[in-house]
């Protein structure tokens, strides 16, 4: 026999004194005590406390839901976050005692191993091999084993996948039929969107002037013809005029039977729906405690006002947004859907980008501050809700032109000019497509989508146009056409088939080739202009900021066809839309239809 | 109220108890912790920086050099050295610090997902590093065996280091359960290939132990795991380990090869139950006459037809698992959860609206005109919305996402299905092929070079100088060695 010392795997230890190894054996059950104690008080811990999930607290998800129907609840604010911070206390009070239950563990396990192991080397039993003649036997017994094991092993594994395949049970069909028909109940693939048979479809769309410039972001209208003259002092010409106690340069939308405007300076914004065949006010609602809302509102020069951005609609609800960041949606019929600020805009001259909707979605280009400030975002709200569908982060600084969207290279475009940069994203998605540096200055006149090129300006620099069908930086791969001859700065181009007109705010109207961009006339006007002019027909309207109205031929030559005056400044677009023009002046909204009808001084209710 | 009193005592108690050596809970931690909460502002946190900072790759290449160096110095130990204190040093060091330092990641377990990924995914460039650190041990064992789980992975360096009573598997369990790795293995290069997910190092159970962080379900796994090891060698590494099926594979074809004894078996069987991983082989020779050849013969027959059935039926229900394992992918999960929860609140929300007409009051001060309608309360957003709009991410894209991954999970799955008959089927014909052995010695494959039956070998200890060439003449002369002889 082999003795003991020579055999053993490890060199022998020395056997210790018996109180030393009686007390490493007391020590190493202590150990194993400590470990096992330790343990199940993380394990009570965690049973205990699992349900306080400061994310998922179902006390604190009951809250926030009952905020949302009473947001200006201030003692029910208050409960949130007073339940918040006791939430996240004790949550940071569990991580702890989890962090030092590890370290405890991790310790007594440290000191369990040692000692065990001192434990097992002392006590080792040591090898006495003893013949063995049956190893033949043995392994075939093993092997045969072995197979029913593996067998086993299989049956098991088919088993659980056979298990896995027949329990699963998904929300999302797996058929690609049924995706398709399931996809098409999603509304519109977005959380809570609004089911796309509850929007208007195109054509009642661009059959009213739901933006600010219209439909396209391009203020022309081929199917209407105005009477030439008119005078709002008279009002000859005019179907009727009302007047305006609503501060404000922002441009009146129109859809269906009612105009909408918005108004409003430090003490009170407010929207305005108008009775389209007759001027009457409609309703007017005041938008006011607004979740969120500073209360302390930005300083905006006077030339800006607080409701400069354009009202927008989906022709379900109207938008309206206000320089101090306040952004509402009412029902046509005048009732608050939902209320929300985007936090006051950073913006020298106050915010002037108007809204635009696409399907039920509402963008807000919301630029402002410096570029490496980092604040410009554009954001997809979902009309219904106001919910943020998703955001961009913009690389630019405070603008004031208003997006537009289009439909190029098959994919909805959002066009968006700010900073250095033009930049296009995918409406659904908000990817960005394309980005030229292109501009540079104060960019304030707004683009627009026409015979398949993106036209915009860069104030008093360059007026070009973009093929919207790249990716990445286009900005020298796709640019069709530049020119800086009368480049406006403050109006935005309109364009017909053929040509594109703009005005300089010193009163400068340019024709330039729209293939080409090589200017064809120019015709030059003796007074101030801030609105963009808009085209009806073969007629071009631009208002004046002293109340002149030029009316010019939209042709190959320079022609003026009619001068007006109307008494009453004018900065905000006209809205043409169900067979007549609105126009906003300081003080009054008027509506100049086709026919030469009497006109009618409406009264206020 | 009993409960909340008992767990308010019981926290109490607990917080006394690790008082002193946690100190005082920061209160600011717990507003750092989560985003404030949302009075519909929509607050966005500000963006973080997502660039890997280069001190990362620098200590990636460096993570590589110690891989290397540990590698060439275990190969050295294990066969040149025939230290298996040296190896259990190795072995300290390597679980301090690609374990408890460097947190498990990257490893060469890991790895091969990676290399999966990328062989199947145009986007996604593998990382040199990573390459390298999937390549390193399987080379080194081609020429050295097993040194990689000798004392280089800090998972097999802890199941080893915390092991205190080793319990023998019996050989059929031990060689019944071998195909296991193989299977986690293609399931982890399956998922990974279709960009479902990472299952390897989703469910590695000593990751979240380097790391003292992870859910309650992992962390306990490892816990479950660390026990177990102190009484079973390396469970993970011989029963799971998908690295360990690839190193095994290499390691049966290695160049040099580890060898008990220095010189001869002197067939003493000291050596027998020194390793506590089963990977000892007795000598075997199995009767050859015919009337024990022809069943064995026939079963082989039947075996060999047996596994392009296995493979065919693998491949037949592969497929059919692409639904659930989709929702390994983060993203599809979110989708499902947040369909649930979406149908679960429109119908909540009809059976509101059936049982009252009458609507919330809007969130906007002016009063609305009667009867101008109600507005619409927006819900309020639950945590799968939220994460919806903070990944701004689309239902239809994630659901195009989900059709396209379940699609590709669909062939992935046939080929999984596949490889699991191929692997049972295979072990099944391996299990019924002869084997003979004239020596006690490692089974190449399963030996995981860990030096424990060095000392165990007479002639070990004569090289070594620790017994006299009388003692170890004595040894080899000692019965024993005459019946296993006359056994055999």
């Amino acid at each position: 026999m082999p003795t003991p010392e020579v055999n053993a795997g490890l060199p022998a230890a020395a056997p210790p004194p018996p109180e030393v190894a009686r007390a490493v054996h007391r020590a190493w059950q202590i150990a194993a005590l400590f470990c096992a104690v330790v343990v199940m008080v993380l394990v009570a811990v965690h049973e205990l406390a699992r349900h306080d999930d400061p994310l998922k607290s179902p006390q604190l998800a009951a809250l926030k839901a009952q905020l949302l129907v009473e947001p200006q609840n201030e003692a029910l604010k208050e409960q949130i976050r007073a339940l918040d911070l006791r939430l996240r206390r004790r949550h940071a009070w569990l991580l702890a005692v989890y962090r030092d239950g590890a370290w405890l563990l991790a310790g007594a396990a440290v000191a369990l191993v040692v000692l065990g192991k001192l434990h097992a080397r002392w006590h080792a039993e040591l090898p006495r091999p003893r013949p063995r003649p049956d190893a033949a036997e043995r392994y075939a017994r093993a092997t045969h084993r072995a197979r029913a094991l593996a067998a086993g092993v299989g049956a098991l594994a088919l088993a659980a996948l056979g298990w896995l395949s027949l329990s699963a049970r998904s929300p999302v069909p797996t058929d690609p039929a049924a995706l398709e028909k399931w996809l098409a109940r999603l509304p519109g693939g977005t959380p809570g969107e609004t089911a796309a048979a509850d929007l208007p479809d195109p054509a009642e769309y661009a059959a009213n002037w739901p933006r600010f410039l219209g439909p396209t972001g391009n203020p022309r209208v081929t199917n209407l013809a105005l009477a030439l003259k008119f005078d709002l002092a008279t009002g000859a010409g005019l179907r009727w005029k009302t007047p305006l106690d609503a501060p404000g340069f922002n441009s009146p939308l129109i859809w269906s039977n009612r105009v909408f405007l918005s108004g409003g300076d430090a003490g009170l914004r407010r929207v305005f729906a108008f009775d389209l065949a007759s001027g009457r006010l409609a309703w007017e609602r005041a938008v006011t405690n607004v979740p969120g809302s500073p209360a302390r509102l930005p300083e905006v020069p006077e030339s800006t006002g607080f409701a400069a951005s354009t009202m927008a609609t989906d022709g379900r609800r109207v938008y309206v947004l206000f320089a101090n960041g306040d952004l509402a949606a009412f029902t046509l019929d005048g009732a608050p859907v939902w209320a929300k600020n985007l936090g006051a805009p950073h913006n020298p001259y106050g915010h002037a980008t108007s809204l635009v909707t696409w399907r039920d979605r509402l963008l807000v280009q919301y630029d402002q501050g410096e570029p490496e400030e980092n604040l410009s975002r554009l954001y997809a709200l979902e009309g219904a809700t106001g919910r943020v569908l998703w955001q961009k982060n913009r690389p630019v600084g405070a603008s004031w032109a208003s997006p537009v969207v289009f439909e190029a290279a098959g994919k909805p475009q959002i066009g968006t000019l700010g900073g250095d940069f033009v930049i296009a994203y995918h409406a659904a998605e908000g990817t960005e497509l394309w980005r030229a540096r292109l501009l540079s200055g104060e960019i304030t006149p707004s683009p627009h989508f026409a015979a398949g090129r993106f036209l915009g300006v860069s104030p008093g620099d360059r007026l070009f146009a973009l093929r919207p069908d790249g990716t990445g930086d286009v900005t020298k791969s796709h640019l069709v056409w530049e020119t800086d001859d009368l480049v406006p700065d403050i109006t935005s181009p309109v364009s017909d088939d053929a040509h594109v007109f703009t005005v300089l705010s010193h009163g400068v109207v340019g024709c330039h080739d729209l293939q080409t961009g090589k200017l064809v006339w120019e015709h030059e006007l003796d007074f101030e202009v801030n609105a963009s002019p808009a085209l009806v027909g073969e007629r071009l309207y631009v208002f004046g900021t002293k109340g002149a109205v030029a009316v010019l031929a939209a042709g190959p030559a320079a022609r003026e066809l009619a001068r007006l005056d109307l008494g009453e400044g004018v900065y905000a677009s006209p809205a043409l839309a169900q067979g007549v023009m609105v126009v906003r002046t300081v003080q009054t909204l008027f509506c100049v239809g086709p026919d030469t009808a009497p006109a009618l001084e409406a009264k206020r209710p | 109220m009993k409960l909340t009193r008992f767990s308010a005592l019981l926290l109490l108690v607990v917080r006394g108890l690790l008082a002193g050596v946690s100190g005082p809970v920061r209160a600011g931690e717990s507003e750092l912790r989560f985003p404030p909460p949302e009075f519909e502002s929509d607050y966005v946190m500000p963006p973080g920086i997502t660039t890997p900072p280069p001190r990362g790759v620098v200590r990636e290449y460096a993570d590589l050099a110690v891989l290397l160096g540990a590698l060439g110095v275990a190969a050295w130990l294990v066969h040149r050295r025939r230290s298996r204190r040296g190896l259990a040093a190795l072995s300290i060091f390597s679980l301090v610090y690609f374990g408890f330092i460097r947190h498990g990641c990257i490893c060469p377990i890991g790895a091969p997902q990676n290399v999966a990924y990328g062989l199947f995914t145009p986007e996604y460039t593998l990382p040199l590093t990573v390459l390298l650190f999937f390549l390193a041990p399987l080379v080194f064992a081609l020429f050295a065996g097993r040194t990689f789980c000798a004392a280089v992975c800090p998972h097999g360096a802890l199941q080893d280091l915390v092991l205190l009573r080793p319990v023998k598997v019996p050989l059929w369990v031990e060689q019944g359960l071998a195909p296991l790795p193989y299977l986690f293995l293609g399931a982890g290069l399956v998922l990974a290939a279709t960009g479902a997910g990472f299952l390897i190092c989703r469910w590695d159970p000593f990751v979240p132990l380097f790391r003292m962080s992870g859910s309650f379900l992992m962390l306990s796994l490892g816990g479950v795991f660390v026990v177990a090891s102190m009484f079973i060698g390396r469970p993970f590494c011989r029963f799971l380990c998908p690295y360990g099926a690839l190193l095994r594979l290499a390691a049966l074809v290695s160049r040099w090869r580890v060898r008990i004894t220095p010189t001869t078996c002197t067939q003493c069987r000291l050596c027998e139950h020194s390793c506590p991983f089963g990977a000892i082989r007795e000598p075997v020779n199995l009767p050859a006459t015919p009337a024990a050849l022809a069943p064995e013969r026939r079963r082989l027959g039947w075996l060999l037809v047996a596994v392009p059935l296995l493979v065919a039926l693998g491949a037949w229900v592969g497929p059919r698992v692409a639904v659930p394992a989709a929702r390994l992918h983060p993203n599809v999960a979110l989708l499902e959860r947040y369909v649930a929860e979406h149908a679960a609140r429109a119908e909540t929300a009809s059976a509101a609206s059936a049982t009252s007409s009458t609507a919330a009051a809007t969130p906007v001060a002016s009063p609305a005109p009667p009867g101008a309608g109600a507005a619409a309360v927006p819900a309020a957003p639950t945590p799968e919305s939220r994460a919806l709009v903070r990944a701004e991410l689309e239902v239809s894209r994630l659901v195009a996402q989900a059709a396209e991954l379940r699609r590709r999970l669909t062939t992935a799955g046939a080929w999984l299905g596949g490889w699991v008959g191929l692997v049972l089927g295979l072990r099944l014909v391996t299990l019924s092929v002869r084997t003979a052995r004239t020596d006690f010695e490692p089974d190449r494959g399963a030996c995981l070079a860990c030096g424990r039956c060095y000392l165990s070998c007479p002639n070990e200890r004569l090289r070594r100088g620790l017994i006299s060439p009388e003692e170890a003449a004595r040894l080899t002369a000692a019965p024993p060695l005459a019946a296993a002889r006359g056994g055999a």
